[in-house]
């Protein structure tokens, strides 16, 4: 099928030029059929509107007034080092996108970490439209329509990929605790040393990877490497609810020098939660990206033969 | 020296912050720690945890000081958040009446998970905003005094009383520990063995650079 074809090209990087349209097929938002695509797309965007127009005036009342004043309060701390999300017509977008996902999720409602998702969704469908400098592109100089197609477009897109992961935000967050879980077994099979350094200076996993799960390392990695994670994640099946793992464990493996030869428990944490990936770029991640690839080989489709 | 040398110290007192979402908890963290106020950090995921070395009565301490997320969701995660912890700063912001009034509940989940003989200090954070006042100091301190809570008002952002907080709480649990005052198996077992890492076992024996 042409999604399938979508997805092999995809799997190992988007150009540029292309990239807001083929995330539009690979998250399902848009149709892979051609002639369906425009009037799926005007339909998606008004139907987002009238969510808005009957929805949006209720974050004044009782009942949904702790679920505005938490994403209120959280959008000014996303990307706060990025001009571009400090203009208040970014902030209603974001406001707008997270309220309308919340009250239409009851089961999770808004979780900080949510907040962070719409950030690639936006600056992707936002690069249709400008050349150079996005960081400084002042987003209120475009045209109402196309402000509000960027928006719409990416509600939907990151609805999608929420779907696939909604248990990570549900009451208690037990998906994040399982994939912990998970990325602990995974480590304890690939990287003994690294295991049981982490057991002997009582490091737990809980304590550095909930943020890596929660936010799907967007925290630990430069927007750009974000952005490029995500080409592969949207063409991977199950590329942010199990993937993720995999290049989780490569990331963690990534650091296995810097970590071993941390001899503390303070010394560990301070290196795991400030790992130092600023100058990253896409060599940095197509590498992790194929590590993480072999241990999905290895260990998800042959777990039985790796079993100590 | 006020400062002792990153690896040799008498006790480890884990600390935690507690509060409501955006009261400054990771800024009197960065505060306390590196000097720093950000006024643009980001909402903190999960734990996030940073480390100081402090001379109390001749010791050598180090504070093992660890900040969380406010938001209710997370709160699954932090039983491993409260153990071992021998110290709590309950922050709230005094210019937003909300984030004082889930005091007492910050105060039922801390006293369900942590030692029962912890420290807790009531912090109003944000003394600069005085004339956005909505907590009166009065009426903060009468509350920390009925429920048994040392009383400050901050300001990370000013860089007021933030030390005086940590260090009167930090004294308050070394005067704990040395009155023994704790029985055996609580409080000093804590500070004293393994949860902060068997490089903290036994610390008592170990020389502090700064040590007569």
């Amino acid at each position: 099928t042409t999604r399938n074809i979508v997805r092999l090209h995809s799997w190992s990087g988007i150009p540029r030029e292309v990239r807001p349209i083929t995330w539009r097929l690979l998250s399902g938002y848009l149709p892979a059929n051609k002639e369906r695509r425009e009037l799926v797309l005007k339909r998606k965007r008004e139907e987002y509107f009238r969510f808005i127009e009957q929805y949006y005036h209720s974050r004044t009342d009782e009942h949904y007034k702790d679920t505005y004043r938490q994403i209120h309060i959280d959008i000014p701390r996303t990307n706060p080092l990025i001009p571009l999300f400090q203009q208040p017509a970014v902030q209603e977008i974001f406001e707008r996108i997270l309220f309308i996902w919340a009250i239409r999720h009851p089961a999770s409602g808004y979780v900080q970490g949510i907040n962070d998702l719409v950030t690639p969704f936006f600056v992707v469908f936002l690069s249709e439209f400008v050349t150079e400098d996005m960081e400084n592109f002042d987003v209120a100089a475009l045209p109402l329509e196309t402000q509000r197609n960027i928006e719409a477009d990416s509600f939907w897109c990151m609805s999608k990929l929420l779907d696939g992961i909604q248990d990570n935000y549900t009451f208690a967050q037990p998906g994040i605790q399982n994939k912990v879980k998970a990325l602990e077994e995974l480590v304890s099979r690939i990287d003994e040393d690294i295991h049981n350094h982490f057991k002997r200076y009582e490091v737990e996993y809980l304590q550095f990877a909930f943020r890596w799960m929660n936010n799907l390392l967007m925290r630990e990695l430069p927007l750009r490497c974000t952005i490029r994670l995500w080409d592969t994640y949207q063409a991977e099946a199950e590329g942010f609810s199990r993937f993720h793992l995999y290049v989780c464990a490569a990331f963690l493996i990534k650091w296995r020098k810097e970590i071993l030869s941390m001899v503390d428990f303070q010394g560990l944490l301070m290196l795991l939660q400030n790992l130092p990936t600023i100058h990253w770029g896409n060599e940095e991640v197509g590498l992790l990206l194929a590590e993480a690839y072999r241990l999905k080989y290895m260990f998800a489709d042959a777990p039985s033969h790796y079993k100590r | 020296c006020s400062m002792g040398s990153d690896d040799s110290y008498n006790f480890v007192f884990k600390v935690v912050l507690i509060g409501e979402s955006g009261v400054g908890k990771s800024n009197l963290l960065s505060r306390f720690t590196k000097n720093e106020f950000a006024h643009d950090s980001r909402t903190t995921i999960g734990v996030e945890f940073s480390t100081r070395t402090v001379q109390i009565d001749n010791l050598t301490i180090k504070a093992q000081i660890w900040d969380t997320a406010g938001l209710e969701r997370y709160r699954a995660i932090t039983s491993a958040y409260y153990r071992g912890a021998v110290g709590a700063l309950l922050v709230y912001d005094i210019s937003k009446h909300l984030t004082y009034e889930s005091a007492e509940r910050w105060l039922k989940e801390l006293y369900d998970h942590a030692d029962p003989h912890i420290v807790v200090m009531l912090v109003g954070n944000k003394s600069d905003l005085d004339t956005l006042r909505t907590v009166p100091t009065d009426e903060a301190r009468d509350f920390a005094e009925k429920k048994g809570l040392m009383f400050m008002e901050t300001s990370a952002l000013g860089s007021t009383n933030v030390e005086a907080a940590f260090s009167e709480v930090l004294t308050a649990i070394h005067k704990k520990v040395a009155s023994r005052e704790v029985t055996r198996g609580s409080i000093s077992a804590v500070t004293l063995s393994s949860p902060l890492g068997p490089s903290s076992e036994a610390q008592e024996e170990r020389k502090g650079c700064c040590r007569s």
